[in-house]
């Protein structure tokens, strides 16, 4: 398994597109994580400009046990980057044909998938890993009362988190073996949200709501979104959903399950 | 000796209607040098493709060393098909490494095998930077790189200069002298003919001849003669060895009888008080029994 992962960075360590987009992804990630404090306090000076006021330190965003949910829902939007990554890295073995050296030379067809697979399990790790330290630093940093119990609710978001990440990846993965070529594929990809929104739009008509409105719960984008949802609502005295619902991760996990199958299907199908 | 390396049953492939490659059955030895002839869209590069992993058969089935193909199997084939495969943006170093981590292969191979495609030199640069030949020689190299029993090499020349192609004749010969199995598709006929030991000929996905290199033009034997004399054709006819008789640029070209050889002519002439200025035995060229095979099929 390492020898698989070992085979597939060495494709992407001398890459430097990789290099770049990962390096604007963890950049972007971190800065953005580690400065919503100094957003928010800007934009507090934005309402004194106009005479009314707004205490930053009211709102807990980054106090134990918010700051979980909060950090790890805004480093959701970022996981965007991260696919595209993926999907460049699929269609490149496609374009190139390397896919086809690959198995000439002595590799399973399982083999190839089980590389890519490991990529995207090693790219959420860090994702995880990187935010933990954030969250960990940021939180001791603005909390104003440590306790060990605040500190541990709501970390098993960071659970979700890598879920979230990794099913995300898996999609984008399937979508490059399916569609081989990199730009419809990462157009296809920065669509997926919309057209599946349309069609959920479509099916679940204002009548048949209330009888299969749960369906919606099982379509594959919704299910990674609904890992973690919005929690800024709570703000606004909302009520919002503030653990990680084992039933969204079930049908995440499903799904990351059937899209990396899927692909090793199509592999092991086609003529390369 | 004489194990069965490759054997191929009824091995047929289907690109929709068309039938690629039709009921093959073939059989590799180990130690030989396989040719694989026929012309452009025979189904050459197919069937290496089957045997290699990369093309599903549509049916019939193929054996490497007696048992059926895994990718285990591959490692020990070292394989370059059509044209050389690399990732563009790393250096023909990293490429072999990689190429050696799939394989299972010692990397400290690489230095040897780039030696041996004469690319020491250029081994930091990208391998976009290249040349085709250059290209080429590095599919060898990394064909080589895990020190296969079994060497495919479809078209290897294919874009290289008579130097380059000289060179990889070379190649091919001394990785042949180490004793191991070479399957070469080439549409070189001259070439296959200098570094073969047997030829399969292929027509639209079928197998047509299939034989020692040794045996083409056996039993056929051309004559050529050149001396100062005027009635030289008529004595030629005189002979009676002598079949059919062409005269090309000067030259006479005299087609043997069975049994009778150019020793025989020469004798022959000289007790005719004929002395030649040139005299040489010519075999039927395999380019020439590849068309004769081919015409036989229509
Ligand atoms: N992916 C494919 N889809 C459809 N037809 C194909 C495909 N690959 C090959 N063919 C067809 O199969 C036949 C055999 O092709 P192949 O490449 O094996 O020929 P070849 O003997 O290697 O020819 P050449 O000497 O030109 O390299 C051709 O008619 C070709 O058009
Ligand atoms: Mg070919």
């Amino acid at each position: 398994m390492l020898h698989l992962l070992q085979i597939d960075l060495k494709k992407m360590t001398s890459y430097r597109t990789f290099w770049v987009i990962c390096g604007l992804y963890f950049l972007t990630l971190g800065f953005t994580t580690a400065s919503g404090m100094e957003i928010l306090k800007w934009i507090a000076s934005k309402f004194e400009d106009f005479g009314s006021s707004l205490n930053v330190n009211r709102i807990p965003l980054y106090h134990f046990p918010d700051i979980w949910q909060n950090l790890i829902w805004v480093s959701g939007l970022f996981k965007l980057v991260l696919a595209i990554m993926v999907v460049i890295s699929i269609t490149n073995e496609y374009q190139y044909r390397t896919l086809r050296q690959n198995v000439i030379d002595g590799m399973s067809r399982w083999e190839f998938v089980l590389s890519k697979v490991l990529t995207n399990v090693m790219l959420s790790l860090m994702s995880v890993g990187m935010l933990l330290l954030i969250i960990a630093v940021t939180g001791l940093i603005y909390t104003p009362e440590l306790s060990a119990m605040d500190m541990l609710t709501g970390s098993e978001f960071l659970f979700a988190y890598f879920l979230e990440i990794f099913a995300f990846l898996s999609y984008a993965l399937m979508l490059g073996v399916f569609v081989q070529r990199s730009g419809l594929t990462i157009v296809l990809l920065m669509l997926s949200h919309m057209i599946e929104a349309i069609i959920k739009l479509n099916l679940f008509r204002e009548s048949l709501e209330p009888s299969i409105g749960w369906l919606k719960q099982f379509f594959p984008l919704e299910s990674i979104t609904n890992l973690v949802s919005l929690p800024f609502p709570r703000y606004a005295f909302q009520e919002i959903q503030d653990t990680v619902s084992l039933t969204a991760v079930l049908i995440a996990l499903g799904w990351a399950f059937l899209f990396n199958y899927f692909s090793y299907l199509k592999l092991k199908r086609a003529d390369i | 000796m004489n194990e069965v390396v490759l054997s191929t049953h009824q091995l047929t492939k289907n690109y929709g209607k068309l039938c690629a490659v039709n009921q093959l059955n073939l059989e590799v030895k180990r130690g030989q040098i396989f040719g694989m002839l026929g012309p452009n869209g025979s189904g050459k590069t197919t069937t290496l493709g089957m045997l290699m992993g990369v093309t599903n058969p549509s049916s019939g089935s193929f054996s490497w060393f007696g048992e059926p193909a895994t990718h285990h199997t591959r490692k020990k084939i070292g394989a370059v098909l059509e044209h050389p495969i690399f990732y563009p943006y790393l250096s023909g170093q990293k490429n072999l490494e990689l190429n050696a981590m799939i394989k299972g292969a010692d990397p400290k191979n690489i230095p040897k095998v780039l030696k041996t495609v004469d690319l020491t030199l250029r081994k930091d640069d990208k391998y976009r930077t290249y040349s085709l030949g250059m290209k080429q020689r590095l599919a060898i190299a990394s064909a080589l790189v895990s020190d296969p029993i079994i060497l495919i090499l479809d078209e290897p020349t294919n874009g290289l200069d008579p130097m380059g192609i000289a060179e990889i004749r070379e190649i091919v010969k001394r990785i042949a002298d180490d004793g191991k199995t070479i399957i070469l598709a080439s549409h070189l006929l001259d070439e296959v003919q200098k570094v073969c030991t047997q030829f399969a000929v292929l027509r639209k996905g079928k197998l047509m001849h299939s034989g020692p290199v040794d045996d083409v033009g056996k039993g056929e034997e051309t004559v050529e003669v050149m001396a100062y004399h005027d009635d030289l054709g008529v004595l030629l006819q005189e002979f009676v060895g002598s079949g059919l008789i062409k005269k090309e640029n000067g030259v006479f070209q005299v087609m043997m009888k069975d049994g009778f050889h150019s020793q025989d002519l020469n004798r022959f002439l000289f007790e005719k008080g004929i002395v030649t200025s040139h005299l040489t035995t010519k075999k039927k060229s395999l380019e020439k029994q590849f068309l004769e095979i081919l015409a036989e099929a229509h």
